[in-house]
């Protein structure tokens, strides 16, 4: 059993940065593309949550990281700023790396975030308004670099054969959808402590339903994705088949990974969305839920989100290659 | 050797061909191989396990030269024990950077601390550049790095750069009084390990790792416990590190 290099900073970090990065990229598409009525006229307030959700976790989460370096814990025990900056030297170079890489997308995703979440800041703002230009160009900018993050956050863990569990090509997929439909949820979840009764209601269920139903889609790709990385890794023979089967029947992590992860954050949430869903896709019945049943999904898909990271990080570190 | 820096350029290649070919046509023989215009310095070390009594002499003068802090590792050794009496085994497998010619750990590093000096192939850390990110340690398939603990920068074994850059061999080397360890230049036909590499029998640790190590073994026993194969044998590795088992 290998040693936890990276721990809960880490695990923390993977999640958040994800969260954020995946909000940014569905409020910048639902601006971009939500006009159509989908939302019933609701889409830039969703793209407005989401926008201002973005920089929180992007932050909170490079806030975190930064307490897992060697140099910065030395620092602080010792009280010695060129430790504690060390990580300055991050951004003296870029190579190719992917944490050199990634740095770099993230330091611009979070300037931009920042950005995009002021032209929404005004409680006045509107998608005519004076910002609209640079709104909608910035929006153009968020997907890919929000996409990007939350890839990279998989090509980091994945960049290495000493590490079996992680070196999977479909892990950076994985995090990205997990990255999108954590965004949903985090959006869902703000959007359902604001529901107030004045809202116009079919409105309001417009766009309830299309977070709901997109978050669903998200959740059915992630579990085939799971899926394809279990089974990729359990029919290979070798170091790959050896890791996964720590999150297989017997493993000391299965337990946590099936149940939390699969069950309660990913299956139970998306056969309530659907079930909700579906009476309206299929004979247009109008879309009802409750709104401590909206708050529960998300903290749901928010904490599977979270024990997927715990479990990946954790797996991978205690596992390894077999012989020498 | 004239001129140890490698050169990948283009045109000192077509010169190098070129100076050869001049010179098989001048002698009117077909040229040999075109060897010593473009070669580096590679140090690296051949450990023959058949010489190695398990005595640690390594590890301390290590521990000793590098004043390695309580419960990590520069180098070290691991017994690894085989079979059921009468029919058993024990062999040691001394440990330490394969300052390999892929190394992951360079791979990985976002600042650029570790890298891999073109002058000798010795693959060092500077310890004013890195953060402490520990993405190497996660990188590197042989577990040889730790985090310093005084420091929060990250360790390793570096062949004893101080001692070699002045002509000395490393520290364990210097130490090992089964002469078990022999260093030196590999890329030097004249060297010790060079002709050892040459007419010996060698494999190196986890080649499917593809990091192409410069620590060479004779004679090593690659039984690992964790290997199903050996699920029905006995098989036990003493790694004497803090992490009891191998990565
Ligand atoms: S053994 Fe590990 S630390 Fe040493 S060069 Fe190879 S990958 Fe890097
Ligand atoms: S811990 Fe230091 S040497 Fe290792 S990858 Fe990070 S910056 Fe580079």
């Amino acid at each position: 059993m290998g040693e936890l290099h990276w721990g809960l900073p880490v695990i923390g970090y993977l999640f958040l940065a994800g969260m954020g990065a995946g909000a940014m990229t569905v409020s910048a598409s639902v601006l971009l593309r939500g006009g159509g009525g989908f939302f019933g006229g609701q889409h830039f307030r969703i793209a407005r949550y989401g926008a201002l959700i973005a920089p929180l976790p992007l932050m909170a989460g490079t806030g975190m990281i930064v307490f897992e370096l060697g140099t910065f814990q030395v620092g602080m025990r010792e009280f010695d700023f060129s430790l504690l900056f060390r990580w300055i030297n991050l951004f003296k170079t870029l190579n190719m790396s992917p944490m050199s890489i990634g740095s770099w997308v993230l330091g611009l995703c979070i300037m931009l975030s920042l950005v995009y979440a002021w032209t929404f800041l005004s409680a006045h703002a509107r998608d005519d308004d004076t910002f609209r230009q640079l709104r909608n160009a910035l929006a153009w900018v968020s997907i890919p670099l929000g996409i990007a993050v939350a890839v990279y956050t998989g090509i980091l863990l994945g960049a290495m054969p000493s590490r079996p569990f992680w070196n999977s090509q479909i892990l950076g997929l994985l995090f990205m959808l997990s990255a999108l439909s954590t965004g949903v949820a985090g959006i869902l979840f703000l959007y359902a402590f604001h529901r107030t009764e004045e809202n116009n209601h079919a409105a309001r269920h417009d766009a309830g339903y299309i977070l709901a139903a997109s978050d669903a889609i998200l959740i059915g790709f992630e579990l085939l994705v799971i899926f394809l990385f279990i089974m990729f890794a359990h029919l290979t023979v070798g170091d790959p088949a050896h890791a996964i089967a720590v999150i297989l029947p017997g493993g000391s992590l299965a337990v946590l990974f099936w149940i939390g992860v699969v069950v309660f954050g990913l299956v139970v949430p998306a056969l309530v969305e659907l079930h909700h869903v579906l009476p309206r896709l299929l004979h247009q019945k109008p879309y009802l839920v409750k709104r401590w049943v909206e708050v529960a999904i998300g903290a749901m898909v928010l904490g599977g989100g979270l024990l997927l990271r715990y479990v990946i990080v954790v797996a991978g570190q205690v596992t390894g290659p077999v012989g020498i | 050797m004239s001129n140890p820096q490698p050169s990948t350029s283009r045109r000192a290649f077509v010169k190098s061909v070129a100076a050869g070919a001049a010179a098989a046509v001048g002698a009117g023989v077909t040229p040999g191989p075109v060897q010593a215009a473009v070669r580096a310095v590679q140090y690296a070390m051949v450990i023959d396990t058949r010489r190695c009594i398990g005595c640690h002499a390594c590890s301390v003068a290590c521990k000793a030269e590098f004043d390695v802090p309580l419960g990590e590792t520069r180098s070290w050794v691991e017994y690894v024990e085989k079979g059921e009496y009468p029919n058993v085994s024990r062999h040691f497998l001394p440990r330490l950077c394969n300052h390999c010619s892929n190394p992951q750990c360079v791979n990985v590093c976002p600042t650029g601390a570790t890298y891999k000096r073109a002058e000798d192939g010795i693959v060092v850390v500077d310890a004013d550049v890195c953060i402490g990110c520990k993405y190497c340690i996660q990188a590197c398939p042989y577990d040889v790095r730790y985090l310093h603990p005084d420091r929060g920068t990250v360790d390793k074994c570096d062949f004893c750069l101080h001692r070699v850059s002045q002509g000395l061999v490393p520290s364990c080397v210097n130490t090992c009084q089964g002469r078990a360890r022999i260093f030196g230049d590999m890329n030097d036909p004249d060297s010790e390990v060079a002709k050892i590499l040459a007419t010996n029998p060698v494999t190196v640790l986890r080649q499917g790792m593809g990091t192409e190590p410069n620590v060479y073994y004779i004679a090593a026993d690659h039984s690992d416990e964790r290997d199903r194969r050996f699920d029905n044998h006995y098989v036990r590795v003493t790694t004497h590190r803090r992490a009891e088992e191998r990565r």
